[in-house]
């Protein structure tokens, strides 16, 4: 991969990138693998980019499905947790934030099924649901249901540690 | 008051610290060490399975009085399982301190040459293996007899004018000789037919992570 290509196509969008792979991992270290197969695989799947479509949405959701097949090779290798049931220690070592609030809220994102995961962070980037159905390969009104539906959840993770 | 979600992650990511990228380093380390990993697991498991399935073939075959098939096929596989021995110890002296991508491509020529020794030998082997079946099942015995021995004299039986070589059927020991050839001469494609079942799957991906690799080199 060239550094010019990573620098003008992806770095812009790391930010994006950054906050799906959290969301997916619970140590730096696994963090860094996802982040660099989702770099990867975008520089990989760069002539797939289909010019309709903006290359931001592209950007996530190429990195959501890499992150969906990371995590289930993951699984099916045993080495990973059940989404809900996470041990204390990855709970632990997932502060990745300064802000604890922040932590607080992704341990519960990586709480939720994996799908729920992917459509509660591009409703925090304040994607329409147009465009979440279009990611998440849904229609519209079913994501509205869902963000209801997992936002609830969330709060009730978050009780009592938010204030 | 409690902070909506939405304004938790907004806040939260208001720190620049943390949206920084990792370096993209070390790519492909990961990758290259499991395949390679999993490769050596399956080959030690492989040398493993013939070593135990020879021994045990071995003692069967006096059990159930085929020893010469067992004893065949015991030496011609301890053959196997020392030249592979040997060729893996190559592995073990590939230097893992280079970068990921010759290290990758010290593996692939180490296995490509023994995938060549293999195939080559794979071309006396299977003849070997053949010549052991029909010697065990000749030299065994049927109703006190070698089989070998009752088969030629229900052969005469029917057929009086077969040509006998050693008090062997001349007809028998072409076929034979057919046998040994053709699996001399196919050999090397039924063991790439072979590694292909077994490895098959390894070998693809890591062609997959070295034309990878050659990509982001250009």
């Amino acid at each position: 991969m060239s550094s010019d290509f990573y620098t003008a196509s992806i770095l812009p969008y790391a930010a994006i990138i950054i906050k799906i792979c959290r969301a997916y991992t619970n140590t730096q270290e696994d963090f860094e693998d996802y982040y660099q197969e989702v770099c990867l695989q975008i520089w990989k799947s760069r002539d797939n980019f289909c010019e309709q479509s903006q290359w931001s949405t592209w950007v996530y959701r190429l990195s959501l499905n890499v992150c969906l097949t990371l995590l289930k090779k993951k699984k099916n290798s045993h080495q990973y947790f059940a989404s809900d049931s996470l041990p204390e220690e990855a709970i632990e070592d997932s502060h990745a934030f300064a802000d604890e609030s922040l932590n607080q809220l992704y341990d519960a994102i990586r709480q939720l099924s994996e799908v729920d995961r992917g459509v509660i962070l591009l409703y925090l980037e304040e994607k329409s649901y147009q465009q979440i159905a279009d990611i998440i390969g849904t229609n519209p009104n079913n994501v509205g249901v869902r963000i209801k539906r997992i936002k609830e959840r969330l709060k009730k993770l978050l009780h009592g540690k938010v204030n | 008051m409690e902070k909506s979600i939405e304004t938790i992650w907004k806040e939260g990511f208001l720190n620049s610290d943390a949206l920084v990228a990792p370096k993209l380093n070390d790519l492909y380390n990961q990758k290259s060490i499991h395949i390679i990993d999993k490769f050596k697991r399956m080959f030690r498991v492989n040398l493993n399975a013939i070593v135990v399935g020879s021994l045990l073939f071995l003692g069967v075959s006096f059990f159930i009085g085929i020893p010469i098939m067992g004893v065949g096929f015991f030496l011609v596989s301890s053959v196997i399982v020392i030249v592979n021995k040997r060729l893996s110890n190559g592995l073990e002296s590939i230097d893992k301190n280079v970068s990921s991508y010759q290290y990758i491509k010290a593996f692939n020529h180490w296995m490509k040459e023994q995938l060549s020794v293999n195939r080559k030998m794979a071309g006396f082997y299977y003849p070997l293996f053949f010549l052991s079946m029909i010697l065990g099942f000749w030299f065994s015995s049927f109703d006190g007899k070698l089989l070998g021995e009752a088969l030629v004299n229900k052969l005469i039986l029917s057929y009086p004018d077969t040509y006998l070589l050693f008090g062997v059927p001349l007809i028998g020991i072409l076929g034979v000789i057919l046998g040994v050839c053709l699996l001399a001469f196919f050999g090397g494609r039924i063991y790439n037919w072979d590694v292909s079942l077994i490895y098959g799957r390894v070998f693809k991906k890591l062609e997959e992570i070295i034309a990878d690799m050659e990509a982001l080199r250009s």
